[in-house]
């Protein structure tokens, strides 16, 4: 092939599963604030805006697979069109609206939200932030309409987001416009078992001259031979194909990698952190509702454990603490989607919201007791699905890392740790009568 | 990064930086209050003064938004490093201020908020009574013996900050059919006495204990409605104290947060600067983050105020909830990371240790703030 266009023509843009719906659940008025929070609250949050795809969230966790109604439902709702301009077939959703669309699909269920998250918002701003608009509208707007499904592969198999590590390589297939092919291999990948299209990180091939970047987005139809996959198992969200991609000498068009530095990724790896912050916000916001329910039913004692304080303060500090992460949460949607990094805002969002998420979700699994750790309980499930949010999109300690940079105490450092015994501490110290006499002859 | 600061709180920082802070350890230390500085703070310009943010302008004050107060608030409380003062401030001109403003008769709105604003009067009031009915009444109100209208108060409150300094005192007293009623009661009033008597801790606010000997107090006295406390002065009382006494310690973790940052690239551990230290990087990234948190939560409590609907009591008491955890938080890591040495010098840490302990036991502490919070969730209570 020596086409220079994209592997993603016009020519298969014909929906699978019918266009977005014409009128958007989402379009709740904008309150003005940069909390939107003025009207009065009360009670637990209302019930997700995805009824069938809710209805179903058992069955896909049980059976590790996402119905094909969840899919249709998906695009059918216009989700997949929020976070993007109309120029590529998004509906140009305001941050609070596509805020208030992420919880609530995350609320219905997890694993469907972190799939279709992914590809429609993370792949789609990295396409559409590093790629170009001229070769990849086509791409972005089957990404949009739900006929095709992306994937971002970044991890591989020795490490995690160390990327000093990472092997996967694009080279030139042949002559200049003649495409490339890419060899390596990704793993631990969210939609990897069943994505269209990989939006791959790799090292580039740099022949004499070329000064560019070591490091490129490479977008790889996975339709292809030298395409392999592998599902696995997982401990949440299992409902969400997560496994991994072995590329062999698989063809990327010419357009289809765009060389990028390293440290631009953390850029585009932040719609990944707003990703996870919303779905344990949701997670938390769910296992918080579930609690309430089983308090107000379950009689304990004689009495309904309602009435218990020990649980009243249990349920008091998770509304007060999905309540702060929530409204950091849309402060940060908003300032994102209107044009300004917040790196540093999303990091520590990613690191409070989701450790909040696993925190409160175990909370509502001592308030269930043994049902809680009952398998197909509603609460057990979002006791697994809280903790990808933690590890996913690089982990709390790694943007902890990052924010404590930015807060001006420098980079990390390393040191190889040798410094107790010399401070005199590493040994246990002499009795009260001295050190016996033989070590002393010894010594 | 960006961090959305009101211009009104910059100016507040900057002021009591200026005014305040040169004196807060001595007169911490001294447990003093100085008359001057309240002056200087109510009479600043330009700018707000902060006496009067809440008083309408046509009443004399700065008609300020909740949101705007609870910026100038944190404003105050960063740059004075000073919980007692701050607490002081806030109490006088929230706490006593905004039952005046809501509930006030025109008379009383007309007679009390102007030099309130002014900062020529102040009103003080007991952090006993800023959680509803919640502890037992500690002031009886029968009516007037003589029939000739009016009512005769008696008990005594403690924990009356301002008390010392102030022109006159917002009290709830309880009817022996258990209803209540908020008064507002001159200084000047026969039998009444302020005693000498405060907490250990925020020694920089003027403290005192209000005696009610069997006071007569007047018809023109009630706030609100007779036996209309219950819904009206107590419910907006809590969420005051609740919101407004924490916005001050926003300011102070965000300025013992830049502290322990700045300890931690001064001090060395094991021949290396401690902030090479991975779990100390790690909690100072934490301490940013619950800044960031608790003011959102503030924020949005606050915004209620400024919507023209009523301000929902759960998101009030979960603001300070939050809050008050945060600051617990935030002073630890903060005293941690300074070192044993850090309880010297300008002592913020140490002052906001002990301030911070006291500041969480009030606005009812958690005992009140989980079940409050809990009964909205689960419609019991």
């Amino acid at each position: 092939m020596t086409s220079t266009t994209s592997a993603y023509d016009p020519a298969g843009t014909t929906s699978a599963y019918g266009s977005a719906g014409t009128t958007s659940p989402y379009n709740m008025t904008d309150t003005g604030s940069t909390y939107g929070m003025t009207g009065v609250a009360s009670g637990t949050r209302a019930a997700p805006a995805f009824p069938g795809i809710a209805a179903r969230a058992a069955q896909t966790d049980a059976t590790g697979r996402i119905p094909a109604q969840n899919w249709k439902e998906l695009a059918d709702s216009g989700y997949l069109r929020l976070f993007h301009p109309p120029e590529i077939g998004g509906t140009g959703a305001d941050g609070l609206t596509q805020a208030d669309a992420m919880e609530a699909l995350a609320r219905a269920c997890p694993g469907t939200y972190w799939a279709a998250t992914v590809s429609a918002l993370l792949c789609g701003k990295l396409i559409s932030t590093y790629g170009d608009l001229r070769s990849h509208e086509p791409l972005l707007r089957s990404l949009l309409s739900g006929e095709r499904l992306a994937a971002f592969a970044v991890v591989e198999r020795t490490a995690g987001s160390d990327a000093g590590t990472y092997r996967t390589t694009v080279r030139r297939a042949g002559a200049p416009g003649g495409g490339f092919v890419i060899n390596g291999e990704k793993s631990r990948i969210t939609n990897a078992p069943i994505a269209d299209v990989a939006v791959v990180l790799a090292r580039r091939e740099r022949l004499p001259g070329d000064d560019g970047p070591d490091w490129c987005l490479a977008f790889v139809d996975l339709h292809q031979p030298g395409i392999e996959r592998y599902e696995i198992a997982h401990m949440g969200l299992r409902g969400m194909p997560w496994g991994g991609i072995v590329f062999t000498d698989a063809h990327i068009a010419e357009a289809d990698v765009v060389p990028v530095p390293f440290g631009e990724l953390a850029e585009g790896m932040a719609w990944g952190w707003l990703k996870n912050s919303l779905a344990a916000i949701a997670v938390a916001e769910s296992a918080l509702s579930a609690s309430v329910r089983h308090a107000r039913e379950r009689v304990s004692f004689g009495r309904p454990l309602a009435h218990m304080e020990g649980v009243q303060a249990q349920l008091a500090e998770s509304r007060a603490q999905i309540d702060a992460a929530r409204l950091l949460a849309r402060r940060a949607m908003c300032e994102r989607v209107a044009g300004r990094s917040a790196r540093d805002l999303i990091a520590m969002l990613k690191i409070y919201a989701t450790e909040m998420g696993v925190e409160v979700a175990a909370r509502a699994v001592q308030i269930h007791g043994a049902t809680g750790v009952t398998q197909g309980h509603e609460v057990e499930r979002l006791y697994r699905d809280a903790q990808m949010n933690v590890i996913g999109g690089f982990t709390s300690n790694r943007l902890r890392e990052q924010v404590a940079e930015s807060l001006g105490l420098g980079p990390a450092v390393y040191s190889a740790f040798d410094w107790v015994t010399p401070a005199g501490l590493g040994q246990d110290p002499a009795g009260l009568d001295g050190l016996p006499y033989a070590e002393e002859a010894v010594s | 990064m960006e961090i959305p600061h009101f211009p009104i709180g910059e100016w507040a920082r900057e002021l009591a930086d200026r005014v305040v802070e040169p004196t807060v350890a001595d007169r911490d230390r001294e447990r003093r209050w100085n008359p001057r500085l309240f002056a200087e703070l109510a009479e600043a310009r330009p700018g707000p003064s902060l006496t009067g943010p809440l008083v309408p302008r046509d009443l004399g004050g700065a008609g300020l938004s909740a949101t705007q107060t609870v910026a100038l608030l944190a404003g105050l409380g960063e740059g004075a490093r000073d919980p007692g003062l701050a607490l002081a401030v806030g109490v006088h001109a929230v706490l006593a201020t905004v039952p005046l403003r809501a509930f006030g008769s025109p008379w009383q709105r007309e007679r009390y908020l102007p030099r309130m604003a002014s900062g020529e009067w102040v009103g003080a009031l007991s952090l006993q009574q800023t959680q509803g009915a919640s502890m037992a009444p500690a002031v009886t109100a029968r009516p007037a013996a003589d029939g000739s209208g009016g009512w005769v108060l008696t008990g005594e409150l403690d924990l009356v900050a301002g008390a010392p300094v102030a022109h006159h005192f917002l009290v709830v007293a309880a009817h022996d059919d258990g209803g209540r009623t908020a008064f507002v009661v001159d200084r000047a009033t026969p039998r009444l006495r302020v005693g000498e008597a405060g907490p250990a801790a925020m020694p920089t606010c003027p403290w005192g204990r209000l005696v009610l000997g069997g006071c007569a107090v007047p018809d023109t006295a009630v706030l609100g409605t007779v036996a209309g406390a219950a819904t009206e002065v107590e419910p907006l009382l809590a969420v005051l104290d609740w919101v407004f006494s924490s916005a001050p310690w926003l300011g102070l973790i965000r300025a013992l947060t830049r502290d322990a940052i700045e300890g931690a690239r001064e001090r060395r551990l094991f021949g290396r600067p401690l902030h090479h230290d991975q779990s100390v990087r790690f909690t100072l990234a934490d301490l940013a983050a619950r800044c960031e948190l608790a003011e959102g939560m503030l924020h949005r409590a606050a915004q209620q105020f400024d919507s023209g609907h009523r301000p929902s009591h759960q998101d009030a008491a979960a603001a300070r909830l939050f809050v008050a955890a945060a600051v617990r938080t935030v002073t630890d890591a903060a005293a941690r990371l300074s070192g044993p040495l850090g309880l010297t010098g300008d002592r913020l840490v140490g002052r906001a240790h002990r301030d911070g302990l006291f500041f969480a036991g009030t606005g009812g502490g958690t005992e009140v703030l989980r079940p409050v919070i809990a009964a909205s969730l689960l419609e019991l209570g």
